[in-house]
């Protein structure tokens, strides 16, 4: 099934390159420097997933004290961090052509850092407790807390005036540009969901692996 | 506007480079972990061999020094 996952990742992600740099058409006003439209996004669409997915399998793992959700928690921070890392990286590279600047202290990119920062506590924090179960049950509400720094990202270009732009498609209305633009973006959130969703299962096969044989 | 290819480029190149470093790491690690397991299995099953009696309900034999070897 894992390897499954991967070779449907990798058949997605190469439809979602050629969806945005052979299908969507050049910006007017931005020029061809907005095709990182079609990675930037689709990576925060994933962090919010895996971060979503951590406080989860945090609840179920405090309710029900089962390893396989503790194992799916530390496998989501895992590649939440990757991905909300590569989105920080991305949207800085596109924020120096259009806004001038590759960082600035406004509401949405300060509440992403805050995120990054809280989670990749969440792995180090996991890292130096040397005893498994109270490191599950500590990362566990650390997981759950960090997460409702979320809707704080999420609402942050609606509540505070911020440069970043308001989000174009997860709000009231919907998408409001062309369908041209819109598929291409649609098969890359498709795409790096499957990518998440190969990652985490191969992770969380490898903490399986690691704790059978610490056993 | 101007294009800013080399923004574009940076932008792909850095996620690919990132997402396959971690892959590979995730690929070598797995590797490593199952090279531990088949080790660590294969002495737990031989130990477990040598503790277990005879399936024919005779005692093993003792083991017997080899005679030396003649011409």
């Amino acid at each position: 099934m894992v390897r499954t996952l991967g070779w449907l990742s990798a058949a997605a992600l190469a439809l979602g390159l050629v969806m945005a740099f052979g299908v969507a058409p050049r910006e007017v006003s931005q020029g061809n420097v907005q095709r990182i439209m079609y990675v930037h996004p689709p990576l925060a669409w994933v962090a919010y997933l895996a971060f979503g997915v951590v406080a989860l399998a945090s609840i179920v793992y405090l309710v029900r004290r089962g390893p396989a959700a503790d194992r799916l928690a530390h496998a989501s921070a895992e590649v939440g961090v990757v991905f909300t890392g590569l989105a920080i990286a991305t949207g800085s590279i596109w924020g120096k052509p259009t806004w001038g600047t590759w960082w600035t202290w406004d509401a949405r990119l300060t509440s992403v850092a805050i995120l990054f920062v809280m989670y990749l506590g969440y792995l180090l924090l996991r890292g130096t407790i040397e005893d498994r179960e109270r490191a599950a049950r500590y990362c566990a509400v650390l997981g759950i807390v960090a997460a409702l720094d979320m809707p704080l990202v999420h609402f942050s270009v609606s509540w505070w005036r911020t440069l970043h732009q308001p989000p174009s498609l997860m709000k009231p209305g919907g998408f409001s540009g062309s369908a041209a633009i819109l598929w291409p973006l649609l098969v890359n959130l498709a795409a790096f969901t499957v990518l998440y969703a190969y990652l985490v299962a191969k992770r969380v096969r490898l903490l399986r692996a690691e704790a059978e044989a610490l056993a | 506007m101007p294009d800013h290819w080399s923004f574009v480029a940076a932008a792909y190149g850095l996620t690919a480079l990132v997402l396959g470093i971690y892959w590979r790491r995730l690929v070598s690690k797995e590797k490593e972990v199952n090279t531990l397991l088949k080790k660590t299995r294969t002495a737990s099953s031989v130990a477990e061999r040598s503790q277990n009696p005879s399936r024919t309900g005779h005692p093993r034999p003792e083991p017997v020094p080899r005679p030396p070897l003649q011409q």
